[in-house]
C-alpha cells in the first residue's frame, strides 16, 4: 500500500504551491487597507492615524511590493517559520498547533462515533429493505442530514445541559466538554454513512459473489458482514477523507456555540481581522490535511475493494 | 445475533457518554461551580492580543480587577484616586504631579514605587501604536521623590488625571517588563491575581488577600470567554456560570423566568446614520433634516431592535452625565416630504440614495432595512449595501458615498468626549466621515484643551452635541444597551463607562 500512497503524494508540493498563491492573494482581493483592518482588530474604535498606520505597516512587513511580500512569506514558510499573528502577536505555529490539537480531537471523536453508529445502522437497515428497522433508521438518517448544526447544537444544550444537567453547556478542557459537540458534529456524517452503507449493502447483497457465498452455506451474519458490508464500506471510506478536512476547519458553528478554541474559530477570527499570517498558514495547513486525508482514504479504499486493488496493481 | 450486538453497541456508546460525564467529577450543569467562594463567569470579549496594553486588553485586565491605574473615575465622571491618591497641576501647566498610594505591593511581592510607575508608563508610551489616551500629546514621565511621579505633555492638558484612568495605562510590576510584551501573570496590583491564562479560551483569577482596598468577593474566579451571546445565556441557565455579560435581547424574558437577575444599562455607543455632506443631496441641510424627520427612532429602538437599545436624541446617551435622556420625536413623514419638496425633490424628481453598512454587528443590517422602509414612506428611494467595513472605509473617508450606518463608541480610552468630537466632526478630523465642517463647531471644540473644570467640560460636550443635532450632521439613531445576568452570584454593579472593575464586587450566593 506504500507505493500507491507515495504515488499520490507526489503532486502535493505543486498543490501546496498553488494553495499558497490563493491563500496569499485572496485576503488582499477584498479591498481596503490591511494595516487599518489589523489596527481596528487590535483597537476597535480607533480613528485612522496615518503616522501610526505607516509605523504598523512597516512593523508588519506590509509596506513593500506585494510580490516581495509573497516571496518573503513563502521563503519563511519553507524554513518552517509561519510568522507571528498580526492581532495576537504570538507565533502562528503555536496558535495553529493548539487549535489543530483541539479540532483534531473533536474531529477524530466525531468521525469515530459516526462510524460506530452509522455503519452498523446502514448494514442492519439493508438486511430487510422496507422493514420497520430500515424505515426507522432511514427516518433518523434523514433527520440527521436535514437538521443543521446551528439548530442541533442549541437543542442538545437545552436538553442535556439546561434541562437534564448532564453535561456542561460551554467550555473546553475535560472529557465532559467533548460530549455535546461530538454528538452535534457526528450527526451528519453518521446519517450520511448509514444511508450510503445501506444503499451499497443492498446492491452488494444482490451480486454474484454474495449469492455464491450463500450457496456455499455460509451463515447469513458472515455473508452480511464479511462479504457485503466490507465492500459497501468503500464508498464511506472514500468520503471519510473529505469529512476529516471539512470537520477540521469547518466546525465553526459548533466551536462558536460551545466556546471551543478550534481551527474554525481561529480562521474565522483571522478572516475578520485580516490576520494574514494566521489565515495564510491556516489555509495551507488545511489544504495539506485535505489532500493527504483524501489520499489516505483512497488507499484505504484500495485495501477494502479487491477489484480496485487489482486495477491499481496493473498500473 | 446482529440485533443483540446492535443493542450492545448502543449501550456501549451511551455508557461511554455517561462515563465521560462522570469523569468531570462535577456532573453536568453545575460545571465548575462547586467550592465555597468560587465563581465561573462568561465574558463576551476575549483578550485580543494576550492582554497587551496597546490592544485594548488593558481594559479587560482592569475589568477583571487585575491591573490598576493611577486614577479611576467616580459617578460624576470626575477623576478619583486609584494607585495615586492625589494629583495637581504644577507651576508649569504642562506638568502634573501624582502622589502614589502608600503600602501597595504588586502580586509578585514587589512594592509600588515611582520607578515602577515610570517603567510601566514609559513602556506603553513607546510602543508602535500607543493607546489613544496618551497618543500624540508628547507624553513623558519621571519619578519625583520617593512617592510621586511627574507627567508632562507637550502642551497644557487639563485631562491628564482622566487620561490616567484608561485601562490601557495599567501598571504592572517592573519584572513584567523584562521581555517583549509585558507578562501579566501575577504582576498586577488589583483585588484579583491573574493566576493562569489559557489563550483566548479562559483564565483563572485568585483573590489578592493583601489588596490595599476592599477585598474581592470570591476566592477564585474561572473566566470563560464565550463569543456567542446565546451560548452565554445557555451557560447561565444551565448553571455552568454564575455571571455572564452581553446577553441576547431575545432571551432576557426567558432568563428572568429562570431566576436570572438581569441588568440592562446604557453603553457609551451610538449607532449613527452618517450623511455625506461633501456632495449633493446631503450638502443641503433641508435634505438632512428631512431624513431625520422620516426616521422613527423610538420605533427602531423598541420594535426593530426589540428594546435592545434606547432611541438617540443626540450623540451622547444616558451612559454619561452630559448625555441626552429625553426621547427623540417619532417620525414626521409629512414634515419630511415638505422639506424634500423645498429642496426640489418630489414625485417628479424622486430622491434616490445609497446606504452602506456592515454586518459585524448583527443589528446594523436589520436597522438598515428598517431605515430603508421608513425613508421610502417619505419618498426617498434607498439602495442598501451590506459589505465589509475594511473595503468600505477608504470610500467613506474619501466622501464617495451617500449614507453610512456606523456604530461608534463616543468615549475613547478614558471618559472624555474630546477625541470623538474632534476626530469625527471637526473640519480636519481624521474620522470625519460625513465631511461636516462648521467654523462655529470647530471654535467650540477648540476651547476644550484649555478647560480644566470637569463640569464645564461636560457642559461643552453637551453643547457640541446640540450643535451637531441642530446642523443635522447625521441621524443619531439609537444608543445600544449593555446587558449582564447573574444567578448564584450577587454584587454586580453596572458601569456604563466601562472603566471600573466588574468582577471584584461579585460574590457567590448559592453555596
Amino acid at each position: 500500500m506504500l507505493g500507491p500512497l507515495l504515488r499520490r503524494l507526489l503532486p502535493l508540493p505543486l498543490i501546496l504551491l498553488a494553495a499558497s498563491v490563493v491563500a496569499f492573494a485572496l485576503p488582499r482581493l477584498v479591498g481596503g487597507d490591511v494595516t487599518r483592518a489589523v489596527l481596528r482588530a487590535r483597537v476597535a474604535s480607533d480613528a485612522p492615524d496615518p503616522a501610526v498606520t505607516a509605523r504598523v505597516a512597516a512593523e508588519l512587513g506590509l509596506d513593500g511590493p506585494v510580490a516581495g511580500q509573497y516571496l518573503r512569506w513563502l521563503g519563511a514558510v519553507l524554513r518552517g517559520d509561519l510568522g507571528i499573528g498580526y492581532v495576537a502577536r504570538t507565533p502562528v505555529a503555536d496558535q495553529l498547533g493548539s487549535a489543530l490539537g483541539v479540532s483534531g480531537l473533536l474531529t477524530g471523536a466525531a468521525l469515530a462515533l459516526a462510524a460506530l453508529v452509522g455503519i452498523p445502522a446502514g448494514v442492519l437497515a439493508a438486511r430487510r429493505p422496507g422493514g420497520p428497522l430500515d424505515r426507522a433508521l432511514s427516518a433518523a438518517g434523514i433527520a440527521g442530514i436535514a437538521v443543521p448544526e446551528f439548530v442541533l447544537a442549541p437543542w442538545l444544550v437545552l436538553v442535556f445541559a439546561v434541562g437534564a444537567g448532564l453535561f456542561p453547556a460551554i467550555g473546553w478542557g475535560g472529557p465532559e466538554h467533548l460530549v455535546l459537540p461530538v454528538l452535534t458534529l457526528a450527526a451528519y456524517p453518521a446519517a450520511l454513512a448509514a444511508q450510503l452503507v445501506r444503499a451499497e449493502t443492498i446492491d452488494v447483497l444482490g451480486r454474484d459473489h454474495v449469492r455464491l457465498a450463500r450457496a456455499k452455506g455460509l451463515p447469513e451474519r458472515r455473508v452480511l458482514w464479511r462479504h457485503a458490508a466490507r465492500l459497501a464500506l468503500t464508498s464511506v471510506t472514500s468520503l471519510s477523507g473529505m469529512f476529516v478536512a471539512g470537520l477540521l476547519g469547518g466546525a465553526v458553528v459548533v466551536e462558536t456555540v460551545f466556546g471551543i478554541p478550534g481551527v474554525g474559530r481561529l480562521l474565522l477570527d483571522a478572516v475578520l481581522a485580516r490576520d494574514l499570517p494566521v489565515l495564510q498558514a491556516g489555509t495551507l495547513v488545511l489544504v495539506a490535511v485535505a489532500v493527504v486525508a483524501g489520499m489516505v482514504a483512497e488507499v484505504a479504499q484500495l485495501a477494502l475493494d479487491p477489484v480496485a486493488h487489482d486495477r491499481e496493481a496493473d498500473r | 445475533m446482529p440485533r443483540r450486538r446492535a443493542a450492545r453497541l448502543v449501550a456501549a456508546v451511551a455508557g461511554a457518554i455517561l462515563l465521560a460525564a462522570g469523569c468531570s467529577g462535577q456532573g453536568g450543569g453545575g460545571g465548575e461551580a462547586g467550592a465555597d467562594g468560587e465563581l465561573t463567569v462568561a465574558l463576551q470579549f476575549p483578550p485580543r492580543a494576550a492582554y497587551a496594553f496597546d490592544a485594548d486588553d488593558g481594559a479587560r485586565l482592569q475589568s477583571l480587577g487585575v491591573a490598576e491605574t493611577l486614577t479611576t473615575v467616580d459617578d460624576a465622571v470626575q477623576p478619583a484616586p486609584g494607585l495615586a491618591t492625589s494629583w495637581e497641576q504644577t507651576a508649569d501647566p504642562r506638568t502634573w504631579r501624582f502622589v502614589l498610594r502608600h503600602g501597595v505591593t504588586f502580586h509578585d511581592g514587589s512594592p509600588l514605587t515611582p520607578d515602577a510607575v515610570v517603567t510601566a508608563l514609559r513602556y506603553i508610551a513607546g510602543v508602535t501604536a500607543p493607546p489613544r489616551s496618551i497618543r500624540g500629546i508628547g507624553f513623558t514621565i519621571a519619578a519625583d521623590g520617593a512617592d510621586a511621579v511627574r507627567i508632562t505633555t507637550a502642551a497644557p492638558d487639563p485631562v491628564v488625571p482622566l487620561r490616567m484612568s484608561s485601562g490601557n495605562l495599567g501598571i504592572l510590576a517592573p519584572a513584567a517588563y523584562t521581555g517583549g510584551q509585558p507578562d501579566v501573570v501575577r504582576t498586577g496590583t488589583g483585588p484579583y491575581v491573574l493566576n493562569t491564562v489559557n489563550g483566548t479560551d479562559s483564565a483563572v483569577l485568585v483573590r489578592n488577600d493583601g489588596y490595599w482596598g476592599p477585598k474581592a468577593g470570591a476566592a477564585r474566579v474561572t473566566v470563560r470567554y464565550v463569543t456567542d451571546p446565546q451560548s452565554r445565556a445557555l451557560a447561565l441557565q444551565s448553571g455552568d456560570v454564575q455571571f455572564a455579560e452581553g446577553l441576547p435581547n431575545a432571551s432576557l424574558d426567558q432568563l428572568r423566568s429562570a431566576g436570572v437577575d438581569v441588568a440592562e444599562y446604557p453603553a457609551a455607543r451610538t449607532i449613527e446614520l452618517l450623511l455625506n455632506q461633501s456632495a449633493a443631496p446631503f450638502s443641503d441641510l433641508r435634505v438632512r433634516q428631512a431624513v431625520t424627520k422620516a426616521i422613527d427612532r423610538p420605533v427602531l429602538a423598541a420594535q426593530v431592535l426589540g428594546g435592545a437599545a434606547a432611541p438617540a436624541a443626540d450623540l451622547f446617551g444616558a451612559a454619561v452625565p452630559w448625555g441626552g435622556t429625553a426621547p427623540p420625536p417619532g417620525a414626521d413623514v409629512d414634515g419630511a416630504k415638505a422639506l424634500l419638496a423645498e429642496a426640489g425633490y418630489g414625485p417628479d424628481r424622486p430622491l434616490q440614495v445609497r446606504l452602506w453598512t456592515f454586518p459585524n454587528r448583527p443589528e446594523m443590517p436589520v436597522l438598515a432595512g428598517a431605515i430603508q422602509s421608513m425613508l421610502g414612506r417619505a419618498g426617498i428611494g434607498v439602495e442598501v449595501t451590506v459589505g465589509d467595513y475594511s473595503a468600505q472605509e477608504p470610500d467613506v473617508l474619501a466622501g464617495r458615498f451617500d449614507m453610512f450606518l456606523n456604530s461608534r463608541s463616543y468615549l475613547s480610552d478614558y471618559p472624555d468626549a474630546t477625541s470623538t468630537l474632534t476626530s469625527d466632526y471637526t473640519c480636519a478630523g481624521s474620522y470625519n466621515i460625513d465631511h461636516y465642517c462648521s467654523a462655529a463647531y470647530d471654535a467650540l471644540t477648540a476651547r476644550l484643551p484649555t478647560v480644566t473644570d470637569t463640569a464645564e467640560r461636560q457642559r461643552l460636550f453637551a453643547e457640541a452635541a446640540r450643535v451637531l443635532t441642530a446642523d443635522a450632521v447625521g441621524v443619531m439613531v439609537v444608543h445600544p444597551l449593555n446587558t449582564a445576568g447573574s444567578r448564584g452570584a450577587s454584587g454586580f454593579v453596572a458601569d456604563p463607562l466601562g472603566v471600573r472593575p466588574v468582577l471584584p464586587p461579585l460574590s457567590r450566593t448559592d453555596t
